[in-house]
């Protein structure tokens, strides 16, 4: 069997396509016309059967609208808590008889000490004034004969830690025109543990029902495969590549997560819409500027990124393990 | 075109399936396989294609070394074949025309290229006029003739066929065979594996005979 074929051919048909033999072009149209099809495929697969379809963008979608829905909530909880974090500040109540004059000496006093950023005087008229503005007191405001408000100096502390704040506190209270000395950012460290608190649980919330995605997308692919089980062995037995088999599963892994991640994200914007009248009636109430927001546009780039990246990765894992499965075909 | 060195092929479970086969068939020649039921024919046809790989020896395709072909060669090894089965192996889901699209659609082709091709192929086996037809709505004879539209869509040098006519009548398996002498004149290589002796003896053509795996006869 070692004799010399007398009419060897000069090129193997074999061997050419295994690497070159096809031009750039060629190849970039095969690929074009390989996506093509295996995106109508895809597609045409979700159409095929719309129940099971939808129904699983629906769980998709309900898995992905909580998340959704309690990031908007920690959004918009955030946004007063960022303004508020400004004004931690020390509120110096001085004695009522103190003329408005030795008020501001006082407060050009402070302004000097490098412990603090700043001094502002609101003196008893400010108080007035500002609180007619803002708050629904017109009324009562205007019955009253005398101005019943202090004067006070807002103070913003350089160092915000415990013990320096502490004793910053203490000094201020032996200046003799203090009368009073408030610093209340106990509340604040409060309201922010909570909703440190409530962040975590709604990752976690976000990271278990992250893998509910990668199950169900992942499932409903793996009944696809078995359905197509046929389809996908004679494929083979024709020479097509893995990636041909592994693309309209992964394009349907897409679909899944981007129409579920969509429906989500829809769900999630009509409950803010559904609170939003009456939260922002209540704002308007405490004369705060503060509107509920609609989710943001980062957190609807992420929402959608990660079902997507979700929707992708479940299906390649059971599309990879299907055709380990098939692969003696 | 064809040439298996020593080839031996053994199971675990069952033994050897062929025993050191050896054998060459040359660019445009047609050759049947013959032998029993469980000689080796169908092993040594799902060698070729690497659907399985030889437990020894070599397999030389062109002067390609199939066993030593990796995983992500094989494909393009397969796409090169026309294969034809038993059982059609047809998509019983999809029409005649897709099933026989399937091998274009693999390799990329263009969409007006699919249809030409595909249209060009039917008419070679006469199912031109039902191409929007499912598989399960033709005869036996029918359905075998869009796998073999199948395996030449995308002109192969070698056509591989387990058994083509195993499920059909006398009649429609020497149409069959026609049909692969007419694409064995244009220069085609094909391999017959079949156990119906007297079919074959008709078309006395080169016979390789296979008895519990050894090559009894190369006539």
């Amino acid at each position: 069997m070692a004799q010399r074929r007398q009419n060897a051919p000069r090129q193997s048909l074999f061997r050419q396509p295994f690497a070159q033999g096809r031009t750039l072009k060629e190849r970039l149209q095969a690929y074009g016309s390989l996506q093509v099809y295996s995106l109508k495929a895809s597609f045409s697969r979700i159409w095929e059967t719309p129940i099971a379809s939808s129904l699983t963008i629906l769980v998709v979608a309900i898995a992905l609208a909580l998340p959704a829905s309690f990031s908007a909530l920690i959004d918009n909880a955030r946004q007063p808590l960022e303004a508020l974090d400004t004004t931690s500040q020390i509120s110096l109540f001085l004695k009522p008889e103190l003329s408005n004059e030795a008020a501001r000496k006082l407060t050009e006093r402070l302004k000097k000490n490098p412990r603090l950023f700043g001094a502002i005087l609101m003196t008893k008229e400010d108080g007035l004034k500002e609180l007619t503005a803002f708050s629904g007191f017109q009324d009562a405001l205007a019955a009253l004969t005398s101005n019943p408000l202090p004067a006070v100096i807002i103070l913003r502390p350089v160092a915000t830690d415990a013990t320096s704040v502490t004793q910053l506190l203490n000094e201020l209270r032996t200046l003799p025109e203090s009368d009073r000395v408030q610093f209340d950012d106990e509340w604040l460290k409060k309201l922010r543990a909570l909703l440190a608190i409530t962040e975590r649980c709604v990752v976690a919330f976000s990271l278990l029902l992250g893998f509910g995605v990668l199950f169900i997308v992942g499932n409903t692919i793996r009944l696809e495969l078995q359905n197509r089980r046929e389809e996908i062995v004679v494929s083979k037995i024709l020479g097509a590549t893995n990636g041909f088999i592994r693309r309209p599963f992964i394009h349907s892994g897409f679909w899944y997560a981007f129409l579920g991640a969509l429906l989500a994200l829809i769900v999630a914007d009509l409950l803010i819409l559904g609170v939003k009248g009456p939260a922002d009636e209540l704002a308007a109430l405490y004369g705060s500027p503060y509107r509920l927001a609609f989710l943001s546009l980062s957190s609807t780039a992420v929402l959608l990124g990660a079902a997507i990246l979700l929707g992708i990765v479940g299906a390649w894992i059971v599309v990879a393990r299907f055709l380990r499965e098939i692969d003696p075909a | 075109m064809i040439e298996f060195q020593n080839v031996t092929k053994r199971y675990p479970e069952s033994g050897e399936a062929l025993s050191d086969v050896s054998f060459r068939i040359e660019r445009g020649e047609l050759a049947f396989l013959t032998g029993h039921s469980g000689a080796g024919k169908s092993t040594l046809l799902r060698l070729i294609p690497a659907f399985e790989r030889p437990s020894r020896g070599d397999i030389i395709l062109d002067g390609v070394h199939v066993p030593k072909l990796n995983n992500r060669q094989i494909p393009h090894l397969r796409r090169k074949l026309g294969l034809i089965f038993q059982d059609y192996r047809l998509l019983n889901d999809r029409s005649v025309f897709e099933n026989v699209a399937l091998p274009l659609h693999i390799t990329g082709h263009h969409p007006h290229d699919v249809g030409r091709r595909v249209r060009a192929a039917l008419d070679k086996v006469g199912l031109l006029k039902k191409e929007k037809r499912l598989p399960m709505a033709l005869s036996g004879g029918e359905q075998q003739r869009v796998g073999i539209a199948r395996a030449i869509v995308h002109k192969p040098q070698l056509i591989l066929a387990d058994e083509p006519t195993g499920n059909l009548d006398a009649e429609l398996s020497e149409e069959i065979m026609r049909m692969f002498q007419d694409f064995n004149a244009v220069g085609v290589t094909v391999l017959i594996a079949s156990h119906d002796q007297h079919l074959v003896h008709r078309f006395s053509q080169r016979t390789l005979r296979l008895e519990h795996g050894r090559l009894a006869g190369d006539a």
